[in-house]
């Protein structure tokens, strides 16, 4: 059998039991997108300018200011209803769409993925011990409320990151000791330790400054009335339905900001979402499902912004979690969890490459280890992908003396793409000697399984974040907070301690290089691919963009003329 | 009519203790954690204790269900989990845009039942009659979530008639206001049409066989009298009560209309707080639901006891 034939042969049989398995709306959705037969996407399907070759970048560019015209107001269709709006308390990541356009941070990430200044005017000088940070500051920079932005107020924030109760930024910050002020342009952070992720993690909601004025004001009910610097203030909130945010006239940089006001309005259904972009009652969408992308790239009003995640999508087997997370590691007594043997086969038994070919359209990329190779601590070792291997899979089964099929619980989230993919996989690892069991469970409950080590096999990702160290240590860590694979690795652990404290960027390439080739053996996360974030844009907006992290860059855009 | 009214107010209140703590037993029976559901992918134990000391998820459910209810008893019915906005103010903002659509959704539905449920009763084995039947079996039949995406891909994206999502509130812009809730409120009010055509149906049949209707043909009354003033009347008792018993339908409706348009209702309210295991907003919100329909049940049985006072004598006895 062709490969061709053999994927579609392999995505009707998917569509046929989504249609049973997942539900009614699930059904519908797929309805004339996934039942349609699979076209690999290629580089040259027409779709105006925007449209790309699989894997390649399309980030959208900053709008020309003789196009745009001023006013106007900004619809966005967002995925999700971000949590609390308090740069300290917030832990969503869609939060983070709002912030960008009210909150800005000490630094930003460029399309290049790396580290810029935004309210830094350079990136930090760090003293040889690596125990001291300092940052020089903008000058002439207000908040919303006309408070003066200088040092003060920046230590105030991060003071706050670090001591509010409930705080989600405080392990970001790492072991900071003190926060000094040497004048009003300059902050100094003192570390116990060094901390290379520091800079990085000053680049999202930890690097963001709030108004003193208002934080004394509101205490931990910030989020009710968020001020802080940026071109648009806060508005208002109808909970679980929309956020207002309003162009701030005493922004420093006002004069760029082409719109009156941007409404982000709460739709989770991603076949909606496109539905109101398309009718216009959206300008922009985030998170469109790889089964609208394709149609809306063809269509003549919108077009289609796309950037690989830093994050992954995988596997995690549960080795040693048998007692929830935090309590101590003991060892599952399944195959699978003690013989690496078995988990090998596993990997070995996935055609990522058909994965993301049959169930993404061509829009996912291929993943086999934590590290992004958007990211800049990349190497050819952080990248190395085993192919495809059922026969090698089958021998190492033998070897490990499990007889086939091996049959294996997978818990996975109850929304279309996961079950999607896990049904895939399903079909997949048979051929590698695998019975797999997929149980589908909602999200929350999800989460809670994954806590208390109740489960074999379970699929769920990460969104990833500029640092290496954010991907990995937290998930694999003997220690980590989100170890919830129970994976425990001496020498694992002490490539990654090396790593986050090597001030030397070729000194932690090498190290993650390193980390990713023990991880290929033991395989506690079996990583499968990356997301594509796929942003649809209405063609009637200029200036939309979407760097690696995912946050969609709204501040700048103008209606064209 | 006091001792009727009375008795009535105590099973009321009964039931309203009963559903508040099936309600919060039933939330906390949920799988999942309101502390993970927040914390999603940033979460570390620290910031978990925390959130659980502070929404007091680490005491006991006992104390945890007095808190619950003495504040509730006082007004204040907590804060959101997820974005630390007032229960109550979202609640608010929340309920008129149900009322406002569910009204819209009755009003629609009954215009198009009641008048083609008398058109099948007077031209019964007609044309007409078949024609009505078949739409009631289609609005009973067909998924309201199918029926509002058919809506926005057909009325609001490619005929660009009405906007896909949002709202606006009555008192900004009346005339955007119903051209944003007319699509949902037709959708939503499908169902009920249907039942409420079944209903005058075959109550008008009844009705147009009874004997006052025949003394009133032989007085020589002209039909539209006859049907209007004497079988559509005595007909409506029946359909009262059935409005009032679909309420609930309406709003379980609501739930699925209201998220496929994006209008900030109840509905909405109350499915998104579940996924995200907010208790105090599923809990405060049940509770209200449950109010409103031992309110609207009560009102049903009292509108009912007002039409026909035979009901209320037999109450009474």
């Amino acid at each position: 059998m062709t490969r061709r034939l053999w994927m579609n042969r392999f995505s009707s049989r998917i569509c046929r039991r989504s249609m049973v398995g997942a539900g009614a709306l699930v059904a519908l959705a797929l309805i004339g997108t996934a039942c349609s037969p699979v076209d690999p996407a290629d580089g040259d399907s027409p779709g105006g300018g925007q449209s790309s070759a699989a894997g390649q970048d399309v980030f959208g560019e900053a709008a020309d200011a003789a196009q745009v015209k001023p006013g106007g107001t900004l619809t966005v269709a967002l995925s999700a209803d971000p949590d609390k709006l308090d740069p300290t308390l917030s832990r969503s990541l869609y939060s983070r769409y709002v912030f960008h356009t009210m909150c800005e941070k000490l630094y930003d990430l460029g399309p290049d993925a790396k580290v810029v200044p935004q309210l830094a005017t350079a990136l930090p000088t760090i003293s040889s011990d690596g125990l001291s940070l300092s940052i020089p500051l903008k000058q002439g920079v207000k908040f919303a409320d006309g408070g003066t932005f200088d040092a003060a107020a920046v230590k105030t924030s991060l003071n706050r990151h670090l001591t509010l109760a409930g705080s989600a930024r405080k392990s970001e910050l790492g072991p900071i000791t003190s926060i000094e002020t040497p004048d009003p342009k300059t902050v100094v952070i003192k570390l116990s330790k060094p901390f290379a992720p520091l800079t990085a993690a000053l680049a999202d909601r930890a690097g963001m400054v709030l108004s003193p004025a208002a934080v004394a004001k509101l205490g931990a009910n910030f989020s009710t009335a968020p001020v802080c610097v940026g071109p648009f203030k806060f508005a208002s909130r109808v909970a679980q339905n929309s956020i207002k945010v309003v162009k701030d006239p005493q922004y420093y940089d006002a004069a760029k900001v082409h719109l009156d006001s941007i409404e982000y309005r709460i739709i989770t259904d991603s076949s909606i979402r496109s539905a109101n972009l398309k009718s216009g009652d959206a300008q922009v969408a985030d998170s469109l499902s790889t089964q609208d992308a394709p149609t809306l790239q063809k269509d003549d009003t919108v077009s289609v912004l796309q950037s690989q995640s830093l994050g992954y999508q995988g596997l995690t087997i549960n080795i040693g979690n048998a007692n929830g997370i935090g309590n101590p590691l003991k060892q599952l007594d399944t195959p699978i969890a003690k013989d690496p043997k078995v988990r090998q086969a596993l990997a070995l038994s996935i055609d990522r490459e058909a994965l993301v070919k049959s169930i993404f359209n061509g829009l996912n990329t291929v993943a086999c280890s934590p590290v992004s190779p958007k990211s800049e601590f990349t190497s050819d070792a952080a990248q190395v992908c085993p192919a495809h291997d059922p026969a090698k899979a089958k021998q190492l089964l033998a070897d490990a003396g499990v007889s086939t099929p091996y049959k294996v619980e997978m818990i996975t989230s109850n929304n279309p793409d996961s079950l999607r993919l896990a049904q895939a996989l399903q079909g997949m690892v048979k051929e590698g000697g695998f019975e797999l069991v997929i149980k589908p469970v909602e999200y929350a409950a999800l989460l809670d399984q994954q806590d208390r080590g109740d489960f074999e096999l379970l699929q769920l990702g990460w969104s990833g974040r500029v640092d290496p160290d954010a991907n990995i240590y937290n998930f694999i860590g003997s220690t980590g907070s989100q170890n919830v694979s129970g994976y425990s690795s001496p020498e694992v652990d002490k490539l990654l301690t090396d790593a986050r404290q090597a001030t030397d960027k070729a000194e932690r390439i090498k190290l993650y290089g390193e980390v990713v080739s023990k991880l290929q053996q033991d395989d506690p996360i079996i990583y499968l691919y990356r997301q594509r974030n796929l942003t649809g844009v209405s063609k009637k907006l200029l200036g939309i963009q979407v760097y690696p992290d995912g946050v969609i860059r709204t501040a700048f855009a103008g209606f064209a003329k | 009519m006091r001792r009727y009214l009375l008795n009535r107010l105590w099973q009321s209140a009964v039931t309203l203790v009963l559903a508040t703590i099936v309600v919060f037993a039933g939330v906390r029976a949920l799988p999942g954690d309101p502390a993970l559901a927040l914390a999603g992918e940033d979460r570390d134990p620290e910031s978990l204790r925390a959130i659980r000391e502070q929404y007091g998820l680490d005491q006991s459910w006992l104390v945890q269900f007095w808190q619950f209810v003495s504040h509730a008893a006082r007004g204040d019915l907590g804060e959101s989990i997820r974005t630390g906005t007032p229960v109550r103010s979202m609640i608010a903002s929340a309920l008129p845009v149900t009322i406002e659509l569910s009204v819209l959704a009755i009003l629609i539905a009954g215009v198009i039942g009641v008048g083609a449920g008398v058109v099948a009763a007077v031209r019964r084995g007609r044309p007409a009659e078949w024609a009505a039947n078949a739409l009631a079996l289609l609005g009973l039949s067909v998924p309201h979530f199918w029926l509002g995406l058919m809506a926005i891909l057909y009325l609001s994206v490619a005929l660009g008639l009405f906007p896909a999502s949002g709202f606006v509130p009555f008192f900004t812009d009346p005339v955007a206001n119903l051209h944003h809730l007319v699509l949902p409120a037709v959708i939503l009010g499908t169902g009920l049409a249907a039942v409420i055509m079944r209903q005058t149906r075959s109550s008008m049949l009844d009705a147009l066989s009874a004997d006052y209707i025949r003394t009133a043909e032989a007085k020589g009354l002209p039909p539209k009298a006859v049907i209007g003033k004497h079988a559509l009347r005595n007909s409506l008792i029946v359909v009262v009560t059935v409005v009032g018993l679909q309420l609930g339908a309406l709003i379980s409706g609501a739930v699925v209309t209201e998220r496929i348009f994006a209008l900030p209702g109840f509905g909405k309210l109350t499915v998104d707080a579940v996924f995200q295991r907010d208790y105090p907003v599923i809990q405060a919100v049940v509770l209200v639901t449950a109010t409103a329909y031992i309110v609207i049940n009560l009102l049903v049985d009292l509108l009912y006891s007002v039409i026909d006072p035979r009901i209320r004598v037999r109450g009474e006895a």
